[in-house]
Parts: C-alpha cells; structure tokens; sequence
C-alpha cells in the first residue's frame, strides 16, 4: 500500500466527517492507483461488502449503483455455488459470505443461485465440526462463522451439523477466557468475534458460563490502551478495525460499557482523513475501506449520532437483519 | 529456459518455452466495479496462469509462473493452490527429486522460508507449508525454521499457529519445545504467544488427564518468577491461575505472593494492578469483604481506571455466590490431527 497525498489527519476529534467518508468510499469505485488495498482483486469482492457496509451506516446505501453491484456479485459465483473475489478466481468462503452480505444489504438474494451456494457451504464442513476455506483445505473459526453466517442468511442452518460447530467453537477456548483460530491457537481479538458471533448466531452463548463469559469480558476490556485505542492482543498495539472486534464481542456479552467509550471514540475518529475521507489503523498512516468500515461499525456500537446502527453479530446494518431475521 | 527458482525475468511472450500455453486474458465484461488496473508484468503473468489452469498443465515452468505471480501479489489464494497441485504432479511423474528441471521438495521449502520472510502478514504461505510437510510427514529442520522467523517477530500468529500444529502432528511435546518457549520468555516474557504455546505443550494437551509429578509446581515457580521480575505483565499471572486451576490449588495459596506486589495498606507500593485483582477474590473467599472491596475502589480509582465499570461490576459481586470471573472449568481438548 502506498500513499499518493499526504493523509490530513484531524485535528478536530469530535467531528465525524459524514460527507467526506461518502466520497471516498464512491471514489474507490473510479480510481484507478493499483496499490489501492480495496482495487486489488483478491480481495474485491470483500471490498464491496466492506464499502457497502460502511455507506449504510453512513446513511447514504444508494451511492454505490445497486444493479452494477449485484451483477458484479452475480460474475463471481461459480457452477459449484460459491463465489471468488473477481469472476476469475476460485470460490472461497470468505467471499462468499461477502457475495451473499452484499445481497441481503440491497434485498437482491434472488439474484443468484443460493441453492448451489447452500450445497457448496455445507460441503466444507469437516468431521470435526470446523469447516475449510475453500477445496485447498485451511480450516479454522474463521470459517466456522463464515459457513454459518451464510447459511444463516439463506436459512439454512438445517444443512450442516450445527451442533459439531459449536462443539469445535467450544474446543477453541483458552485459559484466559478468549478464544484463537484453533484448539490451543492463541487468543486473538479477530478469532473471539468469530467465536461468539457462531455461538450467538446458533442461540448457544449460553454454552459458555457467566463465569467464563465475565471472564472473557474482562479480557476483552483490557485490550483498551490508556490512550483510548484497543489491541487485539496483550503487548500488542491499538489498530482501528479492533474497534469492531473487540466492541463487537463485548456487545455480545453485553459488557460494552466495560471499557471507556468517550476516550475510544476520541482515538477513533482522530485516525480519520478529513479531507480525504477514510480511516487509517492508527493515525500517521494511510487510509483504505476495510479500516474505514471497522472505524463506522465500532461508532455506531457506541451510539454515535447520526449513524445507522450496526448488528454485533453479522455486520451488517439492523435494518438489514430485521429483515432477514425478523425484530430480535 | 530459467530454472523456477531463480530470479531470472521471463518474458512469457516471447520466450520460446511458453509457446504452447496461449494466454487467456482476464474477462471484466462491461462491469466497471471489476475493472482494475494492474501492473503490465502481472496482466501478462496472470494471463499464461490462466492458460496453463485452462488445460490442466503441470510443470517445473509452472513453478517459476507461480513464483513471479506470489512475488508481485503473496496473497492470490488461487495460485498457492495450483502451485501445490503442481508440485504433486511433479512428485507423481519424476520422483521428489529431478535433476534435469532442478525441482526438489528442499528447493520448494526453501524458496517457501523466503517468501515467508518477505510478508510476514501472509498466512496463505503457512498453508501452503503445511501442506507440504504433512504430505512429506517429516519435520526434520520444521523447528529450526519457525525459530528463525520468531527471531524477527516472535508474535507472529501464522507461525505461531504452525509451530503448534508441527507439535500435535509430530507429537514434538518435548524438552526442546520446553527450552525453546524458555529461551523466547527470556528474551521477551511479555511475549503472550510463548505463554499461550507453553500452556500448550505442558497442560492444555492433557484435556482431563493428570499432570506428571512436578509439573505444576515447576510451572507455578516459572511464573512467579516471570512476574516478580515484571509484575505488571497479565501473561504469566494468566498463565499462573490457569496452572492453580488444573493443579486444583485454591487461590488463597497465593496471598503473600500477591501482596508482595500489592500490600493495599500502603498504596504507594502497589506495582500491579493484576495481584490487586486476585487479592480481591482471595479476601472475597476468605470472608474479608472490607478488604476485598478496598481493592476493587483502588482498581476503578488509581490502577485500571479505563475499566471502572468492570470493577464495579466486581464490587457488586462481593460476598455474594456468584462465581467471580474465572477461566472455563472446561479445559480446552487439543485434537489429534491426521
Ligand atoms: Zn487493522
């Protein structure tokens, strides 16, 4: 990633710059600057996903053009049902579950042939209960809760062993409460969302005692730095998009109130480019969507006005999982 | 004809080894969200990939194709997978060794340790080494080589989580892993990952089973000894309660430890805020809730004022039988991977 103008970071930290961040995320759709982190295709369908995310929540959904969005995501599910970043590359189910996000977030899912994408899901899931990638083969939680997020979007769930996910979620708690990407990998802010996000989307947060979920609350609070930011592991240092993996979580625990919200908002929105637009993952460095999007949804868990709401467990807006999933 | 793991630039265009493959370029349609601009030499390569996948074609010259495409972009998931199904076909028509296009498994593991230390983030390249070591099933050099990335970052998740599967697969629990975790919390003992992996390999394997003899007192002077020599650090007091936990040592066995560091009567010399919060639960169990209390206000007030809420959320807990936050009784099950 490279910088082509020197990234204004501001100096007004009570402001968030609504219009600006619009422009951004719509200008990514015209630039053409090669190292831009959104525009590189192994990630461009994730990149939709996350510039759509944060254009709702910004209360703008229409500024990406809705019919060139879904046949975009149309030109990348393959005859096996699942979707690789460009019509060029292999499915994958990261990009599926961003294919099918993206789908719900403009009421399009019959677009595309979700029957195909339920039987390409399913058939990831291994005997142990986690589910692989893709056919190359990396298993961890991070495909456990985006196999069941997608099946959960198309309702379903019934097509998989949920009960065997949970099980190999369940296996991936630590010592300290958290959770990693396997049984025994250390905890990490990133693979906790993914944990509680499989637990809570299968109703099974009740799994994980009030001991074990205060615990692991506590933990997630003591990744807030003094000045505000939060790390996704101990020693490490603060980054934006942990705004939302770790706010995330402990919306789902119901303990967001556990860290100091008024300085986090301080350091988030001093990481944003003010005459740009964007967020960076900490201030000094450059802007791109993925930060962007985590910099919003962590906003808008703590309220702030003006931004739509966001759901802890799909990020993705509540209008959209009202929709989908009726009022919770 | 360059051999595929050197530097040489390759013109695809022109050099007369790729006269078979016709390149396939990239179909965008019309749609101008899947419009990119790239770098010329990435079109070019990207599009004899996408000819030699089109007619299943297997060679040494796929590897030096891959190799310059994952030089220019390490993360294209696609092409670490069409390299590994090369690599076995190679290994299926020539052996694991052919001299006359000089691919070897060494060679591909060695080009892969380079790779790995030019992007560090990349987790595809662990995969990919995965792959190919539990296809070899053997791990000779496997250690050596993951300890020579903790040398530049010893924090690294990637490696840290492939270091953990060369443990279970290869059944490695032994005294050199021991002395290796030793070795990187001597260097660093705020380096979580090491505790976490130390965990690992002496209890957390054990699921419901019985420790050896020893075993948790040996861990329970390692950790205090990590953490009279930085007291603020939280890893190894985690580390220190989950090895009471699976010892089944009360935590009150730990009340002179903790006010060493924390002798809440003289605030002036409380160095850590993590022997506050155990001292709390100690007096809470012991029935002396005024103390117990004293040191939750002193946590909300002075030493964690970011989490106060959380301390209160304690203080309301005190004297009742609600379970004070503590570790899953559940002891994670280290599964046995084929
Ligand atoms: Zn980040």
């Amino acid at each position: 990633m490279s910088i082509s103008s020197p990234v204004a970071f501001t100096n007004n930290p009570d402001e968030l710059f609504v219009k600006k961040h619009v422009k951004y995320i719509q200008s990514l759709d015209t630039r053409k600057d090669e190292f831009e982190y959104w525009l590189t295709e192994h990630l461009r369908l994730n990149g939709v996903y996350w510039g759509l995310t944060a254009l709702h929540l910004l209360n703008d959904p229409t500024a990406l053009p809705r019919d060139e969005t879904i046949n975009f995501v149309k030109s990348c599910q393959h005859p096996s049902g699942g979707f690789g970043a460009h019509p060029d590359h292999d499915a994958h189910l990261l990009y599926t579950l961003s294919a099918i996000q993206i789908l719900a977030m403009v009421d399009a899912l019959d677009a595309v042939d979700t029957a195909a994408t339920v039987t390409y899901v399913a058939g990831l899931q291994k005997p142990s209960g986690v589910f692989a990638g893709d056919e190359w083969g990396e298993e961890d939680t991070r495909f456990v809760y985006t196999g069941l997020q997608t099946l959960k979007i198309l309702d379903r769930l019934d097509a998989v062993d949920v009960e065997k996910a949970v099980g190999f979620v369940l296996a991936c708690q630590n010592y300290d409460g958290g959770f990693g990407v396997v049984p025994g990998a250390e905890s990490h802010s990133g693979q906790i969302f993914t944990c509680l996000g499989v637990l809570s989307l299968t109703n099974s947060l009740d799994r994980l005692s009030t001991a074990s979920r205060d615990q692991l609350a506590g933990w997630l609070a003591q990744r807030q730095l003094p000045n505000g930011g939060l790390n996704g592991r101990p020693e490490k240092l603060e980054d934006v998009c942990y705004s939302w993996w770790v706010l995330s979580s402990l919306a789902m625990l119901g303990k967001l109130h556990w860290i100091d919200q008024n300085k986090l908002v301080g350091w988030i929105l001093s990481c944003q480019d003010e005459v740009r637009g964007g967020f960076a993952d900490r201030k000094g460095n450059a802007v791109d969507v993925f930060h962007t999007v985590f910099a919003l949804c962590g906003l808008s868990l703590v309220g702030w006005g003006g931004l739509k709401e966001v759901d802890p467990v799909y990020c993705m807006p509540v209008e959209t999982t009202k929709r989908l999933f009726g009022s919770k | 004809m360059a051999s595929y793991d050197s530097d040489d630039e390759v013109d695809y265009a022109t050099d007369p080894a790729w006269a078979h493959i016709t390149p396939l370029p990239q179909d965008d349609g019309e749609n101008p969200l899947a419009q990119i601009a790239y770098h010329p030499d990435y079109v070019v390569a990207m599009s004899y990939l996408r000819g030699v996948m089109a007619i299943n074609y297997h060679s040494a010259q796929v590897l030096k194709l891959t190799a310059d495409i994952i030089g220019m972009n390490a993360a294209h998931y696609t092409v670490w997978g069409y390299r590994f199904k090369t690599l076995m076909a190679l290994e299926a028509s020539n052996g694991f060794n052919d001299e006359e296009t000089s691919w070897s498994w060494r060679k591909e593991l060695d080009w892969v340790q380079s790779i790995a230390k030019q992007y560090e983030k990349n987790y595809q390249i662990w995969h990919h080494r995965q792959l190919i070591i539990n296809h070899l099933n053997d791990a000779t050099g496997e250690r050596e080589r993951t300890n020579e990335m903790f040398a530049s970052d010893s924090k690294n998740y990637h490696v840290w989580t492939y270091r953990q599967w060369l443990v279970k697969r290869f059944n490695l629990f032994d005294k050199e892993e021991l002395d290796t975790m030793e070795l990187l919390l001597k260097e660093d003992v705020r380096n979580n990952s090491a505790w976490n992996h130390r965990y690992f390999i002496t209890l957390g394997r054990l699921g419901t089973d019985s420790p050896a003899d020893g075993v948790i007192n040996r861990e329970i002077e390692l950790a205090k000894v990590a953490i009279s020599s930085a007291p603020q650090n939280p890893s190894p007091w985690n580390y220190l309660k989950a090895v009471l936990r699976k010892g089944n040592i009360g935590l009150a066995s730990l009340k002179d430890f903790c006010e060493q560091f924390a002798p809440i009567d003289s605030e002036d010399e409380i160095k850590s805020s993590h022997a506050l919060d155990i001292l709390s639960e100690i007096y809470d169990e012991t029935g002396n809730l005024g103390k117990a209390e004293q040191a939750l206000v002193l946590l909300a007030a002075k030493y964690d004022p970011v989490r106060k809420n959380y301390w209160r959320y304690r203080k309301r807990l005190l004297g009742s039988n609600e379970n004070v936050p503590t570790a899953s009784e559940k002891t994670p099950i280290v599964h046995a991977t084929a």
